[in-house]
């Protein structure tokens, strides 16, 4: 590797390192929050409501909702990390820092990319430590983890378009009410696509939330209804996507440069 | 990386529009040796924080050519090794302490940590910070921000100084003191520095040539001494005014 070469990747190193130490120290809004509204949800839907609702695609209520809510925890804490600390560093001008170093746009997005990642993940562990005395088995927990791990990879860069893109705290916090909640409650997380009407149940996979709540959910219960090649292909091409397009706004330097 | 020219600083032909229609830079061309301390003396909207943006990256590339120490400084990232920014706001990352700050940004230049741990202890040292070293930047007083930018921009041991008035609104004892630090760097480690400033006696008592820019063009270039002889005058602001009102 050239002594440029070398210089980059150490600079990345150190930049995802910050980005993970900035989760690390505010893990009372970071990390905790999204665990304890998890909890919530397990309680009001998986117990509360479980009985009534009985059993849906053979298993149990809660065991039905728990892929979707790890999906959900992380979709909604990676887009609000790396959106928030991009933001912020635009906002606040040390992106200067960032921008007058010699690393690439690629190694600029990707440690934004895994500070949201780790904080992400860390809150859908969490989630799943609570939820972990009421379930089965886990039917295959590699599935589960590249689903999750995928879902990260998604919207970790969906955060950095919209911390790029976003010039005041109104349209920064708009695409996590108007894209990312609505993705989330129409991805099949409280129901079974096939059980909905036309147009709705085409929508709902129209969803690239589904197909990680469904392979997700593949891996947690054996239970799913696309095959889970298909919905880990989906994802990952979506993921492949979506970082293609952050590291190409990023190079261009579209709402970072005047 | 090596110096492959006489010049730190190179360039040719530039131009920089912006999207509000605004010309911030008309064919800009300038040439400053390697070595030499630099003054760009303009009026606000002139185009001196565009053209210190294009050579650190933070305008978007240009149309005209920027080379530094004879890199493309456009093409080729390793430029950003030879240049040291410390811009004119003052932004320092609120998430870290004022030793940090030189740390990650030594790191983010490809120091390992040990070297920019180092470094970053002889800069506190050298600009008086050693005490606040783990002081949040918000806690710091505004000299002593200042102070951390121009430590900062040195950390990775940059070949080309770029200061954009670095003394802008700071106390005429502070701007004394910035002054001797400036001097010692540029003496001591034989840096090329380039400054901005409003303070035309601050150009005329740091720097061995200045050149006025006016509407995105350098309108007049020398040392202070060739300016003052060239407009009749025995000080630089009267050479600066006359350029600037002609």
């Amino acid at each position: 590797m050239s002594g440029l070469g070398a210089a980059q990747w150490r600079g990345t190193f150190a930049l995802a390192g910050r980005e993970v130490r900035r989760v690390g120290s505010l893990w009372t809004q970071t990390i905790l929050p999204p665990i304890v509204t998890g909890a919530i949800f397990l309680a009001v839907f998986g117990g509360a409501l479980a009985s009534r609702v009985g059993r849906v695609e053979g298993v149990s209520y809660l065991d039905f909702i728990l892929p979707g809510l790890l999906v959900t925890t992380v979709a909604s804490q990676t887009v609000a990390n790396s959106a928030t600390s991009l933001f912020q560093a635009k906002s606040e001008g040390y992106i200067e820092d960032i921008l007058t170093s010699p690393l690439r746009p690629s190694q600029i997005v990707g440690p934004f990319v895994a500070g949201a990642c780790v904080r992400g993940l860390a809150a859908a562990l969490g989630v799943g430590a609570v939820a972990l005395p009421f379930i089965g088995v886990v039917h295959d927990p590699a599935v589960v983890v590249v689903a999750l791990v995928t879902a990260a990879l998604i919207f970790s860069a969906i955060g950095v378009i919209t911390g790029v893109w976003a010039e005041t705290f109104d349209q920064h916090s708009f695409v996590a009410s108007i894209v990312i909640t609505p993705l989330a409650l129409l991805g099949g997380v409280f129901y079974p696509a096939a059980s909905l009407d036309e147009p709705w149940s085409t929508l709902t996979r129209l969803d690239p939330v589904y197909y990680l709540v469904d392979a997700t959910r593949a891996g947690l219960t054996g239970t799913h209804e696309s095959a889970v090649w298909l919905s880990l292909f989906v994802a990952a091409l979506l993921a492949v996507a979506l970082w293609l397009l952050a590291v190409g706004i990023v190079a261009r330097g579209w709402r970072l440069k005047p | 990386m090596s110096e492959r020219s006489a010049f730190a600083l190179s360039v040719e032909g530039l131009n920089k529009q912006y999207s509000d229609g605004t010309v911030a830079l008309d064919h800009l061309s300038l040439a400053i040796p390697s070595g030499c301390f630099f003054g760009l003396l303009g009026p606000n909207g002139a185009g001196k924080t565009t053209l210190i943006g294009m050579v650190a990256g933070l305008v978007r590339a240009p149309e005209g050519h920027i080379s530094v120490f004879g890199h493309d400084a456009v093409t080729e990232p390793a430029t950003r090794l030879l240049v040291g920014v410390a811009p004119q706001d003052v932004h320092l990352d609120r998430f870290l302490d004022t030793r940090d700050v030189l740390v990650y940004h030594g790191r983010y230049f490809g120091m390992t940590k040990p070297n920019a741990l180092r470094r970053a202890d002889e800069l506190l040292e050298t600009f008086d910070l050693t005490a606040k070293r783990r002081s949040k930047p918000n806690r710091l007083s505004g000299g002593m921000r200042r102070r951390l930018v121009i430590a900062r921009a040195l950390v990775h041991r940059p070949r080309l100084l770029i200061l954009d008035e670095p003394t802008a609104g700071v106390d005429l004892d502070l701007r004394h003191e910035l002054w001797s630090y400036l001097r010692r760097l540029h003496g001591d480690e034989g840096l090329t520095v380039l400054l901005t400033t409003h303070y035309i006696e601050e150009a005329e008592t740091l720097c061995e040539r200045v050149a006025f820019i006016r509407g995105g063009r350098i309108v007049h270039e020398g040392s202070p001494m060739q300016l003052m002889e060239r407009f009749g005058e025995d000080r630089l602001e009267g050479a600066y005014m006359k350029t600037m009102r002609s």
